[in-house]
């Protein structure tokens, strides 16, 4: 305890405060879109200006706003630069380091003031967040430990490990009602009380980073970004529960997040903070990564254990929770990232302080990622009870390109469409469940006038008919029923029995299906019927979508007015379906056409238009061009 | 004597260790022969043809025999490479998916051979081996291409037009879902979110990641790739 203090105080005295630091996100976002570049020539910068002693540059974990990425902070200012290219770097070096001077373009500018932010609190994005666990994202560099450290790292652990007692511990995140981030809300200290209590040795403590929700991304973020908070609340839940061994499950599809972990598990042991005697406690610790081969259903706790086990991951089902028999049959507590990482905080900060912040049934933050047609899109941290209105506009700066909104749907594939007429519900786990959504891992995806519902029902159907295991019958052969009757639906084969058939076996996949996968499946299904039953009506009586997506019940045609007879869309159409040439005005033939969309997006004048139902105006060829006069 | 029938000499001197006399009295007794027997009907010269016959059947078998050998020697590496990763474990069968796992990523994808030899090693059955690789997506039974292309079709990118990505990449490099273009080359696949929502709708060719993809654009991404 007193070392991992001293060596706290030493690194905190290596380090200059006055020292400039350049930060770099490094996490799978940015890097997409560059950021390793800028991070290279940001080094020969700093060599070419003979900074080397005085700049360090900081790769660090992810800030949220992924899409104006690359994202560079230079402190001791705290200045935030977006959408960096290597050839802005100079100008960072020579402007902001050395003179102080701030680099006007690389501000992000308020798209509806116009004012440029010199600090992050200054952008709307940020401004109306709470980010207690993303905070250190970016500060730290995720593969050092000394940085977590200098932060207050394992300052939690220790006063867990000498200050309290296991029971003590237990009761204190009781105490502080913190709900399981993973989807379903269970209170984390009841659960941990049950495998505290189970018979049975040895006991296990593991984390579920199976974030297979399509739409969230939180769960990598924290993983990559501040490895050492999921590992140190991961130990102080082993401690309270009385496990000495642990496991991270990490999905295959996060390369970056099981290389940070590893390295911080190594790390942590070469400290003696995991291990043998941790901190001369005589408390022992060791934990294991374990990579997911794909597989959606994996994320379910019965058979994430038994892919941990090295079988297949299957669920069973759970007469007996797998908080008594678990991971080969002993008592195991699984819990999701977000959860773990927020147990450092509750045990430093207290009960009190978690419970004070959100509502009275939802204690303390969540992180949401918000996606879709939203303006900004990316990773955001707020308290619970915020409004979907205050997330969705306030934060996400309302809809793209000035579109309508219609639906918001949270909870991944399992949960449900939220309508217009709930915006001013406050999101946390009861309210949400209340109109037939869920919390599920914190995915909040926003759609436009241009989403069709039953489309999208359709992709979570097909997304969740695939991922299912087939174990039972009910979620093997419902899921594929329900996925045949949206298919004909959105091929404009629709009959009226169909929304009928939908709703019986709807009830009958919650009623029989053995997992939650099975259960909650039909949460799209049901909420789109009650919520938006008139674009299904529309698609089966008048077989049109009222979003022009589903491709049987859409055509396209050009405005003769419009056309400029460019030729792009001529080039571009993948089966020479479109006619005309210089002087005419191009025409599409509506039999070759397959309706893909490629004139729609090539054509620069906004002259092809998009007809639902299927039924364009007759085709009129040699129509004379009439161009319009290009300004002065 | 001419340079080649010197050099002949000598080896058939090594060989036999005759000395050069006796080896010419033998070839010259033979010449005799050959010659006594006349050209056009000589079975000599058919026996010769059989020889040489013969000889390009045994230099035919002596190939195969080393192609196999080839083939065996790079079956026994392959199988010392399993052995390494298996290792990395310390032999524990609880780590099968994570044995898997390195062996796909290290050969690009699972022979029945690596199945067979993981079996024994682990002392698993086949069967459950067979019922791992079929479950899990990341698996494959078949040679993926030397490039894996990946189309995300999560829930951000679907909205944001991620099947417009995933059928101009179908028609682009003319094949499906989990196929692999006929020379070898790229391996398509469509994944569900591989976490940059934000960025949607992406694609991922090895691990470069491009974000905010336009149909448009996937000829020239993948013409970067050799």
């Amino acid at each position: 305890m007193t070392e991992l203090e001293k060596l706290r105080s030493e690194i905190i005295a290596r380090g200059d405060p006055k020292k400039s630091i350049i930060t770099v996100c490094a996490s799978t976002g940015c890097s997409a879109l560059g950021a390793r570049k800028v991070i290279e020539s940001l080094r020969e910068e700093i060599k070419k200006q003979g900074l080397g002693g005085e700049v360090e540059i900081k790769e660090t974990g992810c800030l949220g706003f992924c899409e104006l990425g690359p994202r560079v902070i230079v402190y001791p200012e705290e200045i935030p630069y977006f959408r960096v290219k290597p050839q802005d770097v100079s100008k960072i070096v020579s402007e902001t380091v050395v003179n102080g001077k701030i680099v006007e373009h690389l501000l992000y500018v308020n798209p509806v003031t116009g004012e440029k932010a010199q600090k992050l609190e200054d952008i709307p994005f940020y401004k109306h967040q709470l980010r207690l666990l993303l905070k250190n994202n970016a500060l730290i560099d995720p593969k050092k430990i000394e940085d977590y450290i200098a932060l207050g790292g394992y300052k939690a652990l220790g006063k867990a490990l000498f200050q309290m007692t296991p029971k003590q511990v237990i009761k204190e995140i009781k105490k502080s009602n913190l709900r399981g981030r993973g989807g379903g809300g269970f209170p984390a200290g009841r659960k941990w009380e049950t495998t505290c209590n189970a018979p049975g040795e040895p006991k296990y403590v593991l984390v579920n980073c199976d974030e297979g929700d399509p739409g969230a991304f939180m769960d990598r973020s924290l993983m990559e970004g501040n490895p050492h908070s999921v590992l140190e609340g991961l130990m102080i839940g082993a401690y309270a529960i009385g496990a000495n061994e642990g496991f991270i499950y990490v999905r295959e599809e996060y390369p970056l997040a099981v290389e940070n972990i590893t390295t911080a598990i190594k790390q942590a042991e070469d400290h003696g903070l995991l291990g043998k005697n941790i901190m001369d406690s005589g408390f022992n610790f060791r934990v294991k990564v374990h990579r997911g081969a794909g597989a959606f259903v994996s994320g379910e706790s019965s058979a994430l254990m038994a892919a941990i086990e090295g079988k297949v991951g299957e669920p069973r089902p759970k007469y007996i929770h797998t908080a008594v028999k678990g991971l080969w049959e002993r008592p195991s507590c699984l819990n999701n990232v977000e959860t773990w990482a927020n147990v450092p905080l509750i045990i430093l900060n207290g009960a009190d302080w978690f419970r004070n912040i959100g509502t009275s049934s939802s204690s303390g933050t969540k992180i949401f990622s918000l996606v879709g047609k939203v303006n900004n899109t990316g990773l955001v941290e707020v308290p619970m009870g915020i409004t979907l209105r205050d997330l969705i506009f306030k934060i996400g700066g309302g809809i793209r390109g000035g579109k309508k909104f219609k639906a918001v749907q949270t909870g991944g594939p399992s949960g449900g469409f939220i309508p217009e007429k709930y915006l001013d519900l406050s999101i946390d786990f009861d309210e949400l469940a209340k109109v037939g959504s869920m919390m599920g891992s914190g995915g909040v995806i926003v759609m436009d006038e241009d989403t069709c519902i039953v489309d999208v029902t359709r992709y979570y159907v097909d997304f969740l008919s695939k991922e299912s295991c087939g174990k039972c019958v009910p979620c093997r052969e419902g899921l594929r029923q329900i996925l045949n009757v949206l298919n004909r639906i959105c091929s404009g084969l629709g009959e009226g029995e169909d929304l009928k058939n939908l709703e019986d076996l709807s009830k009958l996949l919650k009623e029989a299906s053995l997992c939650a996968l099975g259960t909650t499946a039909a949460n799209p299904v049901v909420t789109s019927l009650t919520h938006f039953r008139g674009e299904y009506e529309a698609h089966i009586h008048e077989k049109r979508c009222p979003a022009k997506v589903c491709r049987a019940l859409v055509a396209y045609y050009i405005q003769p007015e419009k056309c400029q007879a460019c030729m792009a869309c001529l080039k571009n159409c993948p089966v020479n379906a479109i006619t005309g040439d210089k002087d005419t005005v191009h025409v599409i033939n509506q039999e070759k056409c397959i309706r893909c969309g490629t004139c729609y997006e090539e054509c620069p004048f906004n002259s092809i238009e998009k007809i639902s139902p299927p039924i364009p105006l007759p085709p009129r060829h040699g129509i004379k061009v009439k161009r319009k006069k290009k300004k002065e | 004597m001419t340079e080649e029938q010197r050099s002949i000499l000598s080896h058939i001197q090594k060989d036999v260790n005759l000395s050069k006399t006796e080896i010419l009295l033998k070839g010259l007794e033979l010449l005799s022969e050959y010659y006594s027997l006349g050209l056009d009907t000589s079975p000599l010269s058919l026996e010769l043809k059989k020889l040489e016959e013969e000889a390009v059947r045994h230099t035919e078998a002596l190939k195969r025999v080393r192609s196999r050998e080839d083939a065996l020697k790079e079956i026994i590496r392959e199988l010392h490479d399993i052995d390494g990763i298996v290792d990395r474990y310390s032999g524990d069968s609880n780590a099968l998916i994570q044995i898997l796992l390195d062996i796909q990523k290290q050969f690009g994808w699972i022979s029945k051979l690596a199945v067979m030899w993981i079996s024994e090693k682990l002392r698993v059955p086949f069967s459950s081996i067979y019922q791992i690789v079929t479950f899990y997506k990341v698996f494959s039974l078949t040679p993926k291409g030397r490039h894996r292309v990946r189309v995300c079709l999560g829930t951000a990118c679907h909205i944001r037009g991620g099947p417009k990505i995933m059928e101009r990449a179908e028609r682009v490099m003319g094949v499906g879902d989990g196929e692999v273009t006929p020379d070898g080359k790229f391996g398509l696949e469509r994944v569900n979110c591989l976490g940059c929502c934000a960025l949607g709708p992406m694609i991922v060719v090895d691990d470069d990641y491009y974000g905010n993809v336009k149909p448009a654009e996937i000829e020239k991404i993948l013409s970067k790739y050799e």
